[in-house]
């Protein structure tokens, strides 16, 4: 175990406000508070976009396969093996066969989102009242309308309880994107010779703040999406 | 203590249970769950707690057990106080039965009702012994033993819960509307055999019920309460529907008294008539003839095999061969045994097609025929007013 | 905008490197090489035991000690109401922050090495263990635990006896989950010198070539199907009473 004497919490802050100089790039100023908030932001923007994409596909999907009743050990594979794959690895192999940049890292962000959005918007679907939908189908309303009106409302707990994991996963995988061209927080932690301990410790806390609030704005986001009905059934 | 022995009839593993003002007041609420109720339930009698939904007889029945503590007054089972004791102690001498049964989900139900053998550290073989004497008891197959509850029905799962809450032989019964989550048919046979049961072991029960009719057909006493567990009245079902104390009891008993004090009576209980039997293979002319008997009460002959069993009612058409055919013509319909309760015998007779309704015994063989027309005239016969008729009181035994 | 250049730079010294390295399997080595060389595979296949050992050490400790901590805390808040919601946010902080932050947010206290993997790790399970124990317990029948308590068990009995039996097909799916989760993402403690199959990956500062990813990125995934495996079947075994039909 080896401590690191130039790392510290408050070397960490000031290096996120203000630019320090460095050992590698021969005098060139890394750091501050510009440069910190533009990795935020590029963190930020690619784990958007693979949430979309990653929203987009599975939410579709899980809906109507729980509408269905259908391919529930599908559903749970998926969500084994979607929590079974290693980033690192999926993230190296669109480095080194595929190609870098945000064109092919977002997508492959994406399928890392797929299985908890999958798996939970199926559960979620399933959990709803038959007698629910039931009645829905006897007032004359179309499986469509079901699904987008009755099952997806009332399952949207659950639904963005998958958003929520996703995002989770998202984010963190973006920290180590810079491996393949896509350039984020993670820069901070990956090219650390460059940024010094103080960029890294930086980076770390920087990363945490924004997983953080994102999933607080999510939890917002759910509480607003959900129902005042359901918010009166006990956990 | 628990006598332990394995012949569950002799022994008076049964004690007294005693309110002495006992009080229940939650705190913040207006006013006592239960207000100083003092109560005495003898040994070995079924006492029913009856009375509307929130009048404090469920918290009346907890406080022996003391999963609802007392705040002042005491209980007492025998000459003790159930204060005296550690709870989970005192629970351990106290059969409990719940509505919703409760059974352990994860166990077997030879180790369901063992549990509290178990936790009195019978060993293994004598739990193994007392479990299967119990399935016996309560009328099922010893092959469930191994079973888990997911596998019985409700009624199989309440008897079971029963003989769990017997199988430390306690001295006090507590069963809180124990059929109340059964279905009707089955509650009947529940309540029936618990009362055959009752005849044998002769336990302290406290039963608790918001049903009038299941209170008078189980209790040897019956305590109608009302808020506050206040008593109105304490007294046998025959008093309750006789003499009732006030306006509420008089009330909550129903306007349908008369048809109630059915429910105190047993078919065997009252002078049944006969019909004319006839043998499959007998000559048709000797079953005509006496039909034709002057004395006949029934006209109508009933065929029975050689053992005196009905098999059914002979028509006109049956009559018409030379010999008694092998299969009547009219269906049996509803056989009644002289141990049934008037009133059930009653609704089976109004829903049967038949007017008649043999009366067999034990074995099954035919000891007479009831039928509605006996029992208005029972009812509107001087016998009916008195009080000591024995088909008013109730039977032990 | 230094990563591209490094990631480029850093390429062609691993080219070189592992083409001195090698013993004429050129092609399979090169980071744009197609996708899974049997050949290698076939001859390179034990420089994998020593990461793989390292990761299942990792992630063992990891599980077991959040598997203790987080069992704990939900046996101590299961009977205090108030304490769950608190204990359910601080557990579910420590999994929302990335792990790969994480470690090097833990850099100043106990530095690179395991000891800061399995810390970090560990937190990781908490939440999905803590919350299941809560909800495995909390849905046994209440009607199950009024017959016990009125039978006469103690608290402590009900507890061990009828409660916890009754919640362990809960507490193994959150078990399941979390040794899942950790296996894949222990991939990652090889960012703080802690071994383990992310060496195979991304070893000493550089990605490696397709076929070493797709061989770690396999055995990654069959042991976390494995063990995925075996803790269902534990569980199986474990439930009997819920095998058989209902009445």
């Amino acid at each position: 175990m080896t401590t690191l004497p130039f790392a510290s919490f408050t070397g960490a802050f000031e290096f996120i406000f203000a630019p320090q100089d460095s050992n590698v790039t021969g005098g060139n100023q890394v750091g501050g508070f510009e440069k910190s908030l533009e990795l935020v932001l590029k963190h930020l923007e690619v784990t958007v976009i693979a949430l979309a994409i990653a929203l987009i596909v599975a939410l579709p999907l899980g809906l109507y396969l729980g509408h269905r009743g259908r391919g529930e050990l599908f559903a749970v594979g998926i969500g084994t093996a979607g929590r079974a794959i290693p980033e690192l690895a999926v993230i190296a192999l669109v480095a080194v066969l595929i190609g870098v940049g945000l064109k092919t890292v977002a997508p492959a962000l994406a399928i890392l989102g797929l299985a908890p959005i999958l798996v939970n918007t199926y559960v979620g679907v399933r959990q709803v009242d038959s007698a629910t939908v039931e009645a829905a189908r006897g007032m004359g309303m179309s499986e469509l309308d079901i699904m987008r009106k009755v099952e997806l409302p009332l399952a949207i707990p659950t639904v963005m309880g998958g958003v929520r994991g996703a995002a989770i996963v998202i984010v963190a995988t973006a920290t180590i994107a810079p491996l393949a061209g896509v350039e984020t927080l993670g820069d901070f932690i990956i090219n650390r010779n460059v940024y010094g301990e103080n960029g890294l410790l930086a980076g770390a806390i920087l990363v945490a703040l924004l997983a953080l609030t994102l999933e607080g704005s999510l939890a917002l986001l759910q509480r607003r999406l959900t129902s005042d009905g359901l918010k009166l059934k006990t956990v | 203590m628990p006598s332990g022995e394995s012949d569950a009839q002799s022994q008076p593993g049964a004690s007294s249970v005693r309110y002495e003002e006992t009080t229940k007041q939650y705190p913040g609420a207006s006013a006592p769950a239960v207000d100083e109720l003092t109560l005495e339930v003898p040994a070995g009698e079924i006492c029913v707690l009856v009375g509307p939904s929130g009048c404090g007889k469920t918290t009346a029945m907890r406080m022996v057990n003391r999963t609802v503590e007392i705040t002042s007054g005491d209980v007492l089972i025998g000459d003790h106080s159930v204060r005296d004791r550690e709870p989970a102690q005192l629970r351990r001498e106290i059969g409990y039965v719940i509505q919703q049964i409760g059974l352990f989900p994860h166990r077997t139900i030879t180790e369901n009702i063992g549990a509290v053998p178990q936790l009195l550290g019978w060993d293994k073989q004598r739990i193994r012994e007392r479990s299967a004497e119990l399935l016996e008891l309560i009328g099922l197959d010893p092959e469930l033993g191994d079973r888990y509850p997911a596998q019985l029905s409700g009624g199989q799962q309440q008897r079971v819960g029963v003989a769990r809450a017997l199988a430390a032989d306690p001295l006090v019964m507590l069963m809180d509307e124990p059929f109340g989550a059964i279905d009707p048919i089955n509650r009947e046979r529940l309540q029936n055999e618990f009362l055959r049961l009752q005849a044998e072991i002769r336990k302290t029960v406290l039963f608790v019920t918001h049903d009038i009719d299941e209170a008078i057909k189980m209790g040897d006493r019956i305590a109608v309460m009302r808020e506050g567990g206040r008593v109105e009245q304490y007294a046998t079902p025959a008093e309750l529907l006789m003499a009732p104390a006030n306006e509420f009891v008089e009330d909550f008993v129903g306007a349908d008294r008369a048809l109630k004090r059915l429910a105190l009576m047993r078919v065997g209980d009252i002078n049944l008539w006969e019909a004319p039997l006839a043998y499959v293979g007998q000559a048709t002319a000797e079953v005509r003839k006496k039909l034709a008997a002057p004395d006949v009460e029934i006209p109508y002959p009933l065929l029975v095999d050689s053992e005196r069993r009905p098999l059914g009612w002979l028509s006109e058409r049956d009559l018409g061969a030379d010999t008694v055919p092998q299969r009547p013509d009219s269906p049996l319909g509803p056989v009644l045994e002289r141990d049934d309760v008037m009133r059930d015998a009653l609704a089976d007779l109004l829903q049967g097609e038949s007017q008649y309704a043999p009366v067999v015994d034990h074995e099954g063989r035919i000891t007479g025929v009831l039928s509605v027309e006996i029992i208005s005239e029972f009812l509107a016969s001087p016998e009916a007013k008195s009080d000591e008729h024995p088909a008013v009181e109730r039977p032990h035994g | 905008m230094a990563s591209p250049l490094l990631l480029t730079a850093a390429a062609e010294v691993g080219g070189d490197f592992f083409r001195e390295r090698s013993s004429g399997t050129l092609p399979c080595q090169a980071q744009s090489s197609h996708l899974f060389c049997w050949d290698w595979a076939k001859e390179n296949i034990d420089r994998y035991g020593t990461p793989t050992v390292q990761h299942l050490e990792i992630v063992l400790l990891s599980v077991v000690i959040g598997f203790v901590v987080a069992f704990g805390l939900a046996l101590f808040a299961h009977r205090r109401r108030q304490l769950q919601p608190p204990l359910l946010a601080a557990t579910g902080i420590l999994y929302t922050i990335p792990s790969i932050a994480f470690f090097f947010l833990l850099l100043p206290i106990t530095g690179f090495g395991r000891d800061t993997a399995i810390i970090v790790l560990a937190a990781y399970t908490l939440q999905i263990i803590y919350r299941n124990t809560i909800l495995g317990l909390a849905n046994v029948p209440a009607s199950v635990k009024d017959a016990a308590r009125g039978m006469g068990l103690t608290n402590r009995q009900i507890l061990w006896q009828v409660e916890l039996p009754l919640a362990i097909p809960e507490i193994i799916a959150g078990l399941r989950v979390a040794v899942v989760s950790t296996i894949a993402i222990a991939t990652l403690v090889v960012f703080i010198n802690a071994g383990g199959l992310g060496t195979q990956i991304y070893g000493s500062g550089n990605l490696t070539f397709p076929t070493s990813i797709v061989i770690a990125m396999a055995i990654v995934m069959g042991m976390a199907l494995l063990f995925d495996l075996v803790l269902l079947t534990l569980q199986r075994l474990t439930t009997p009473w819920r095998r058989v039909r209902q009445a």
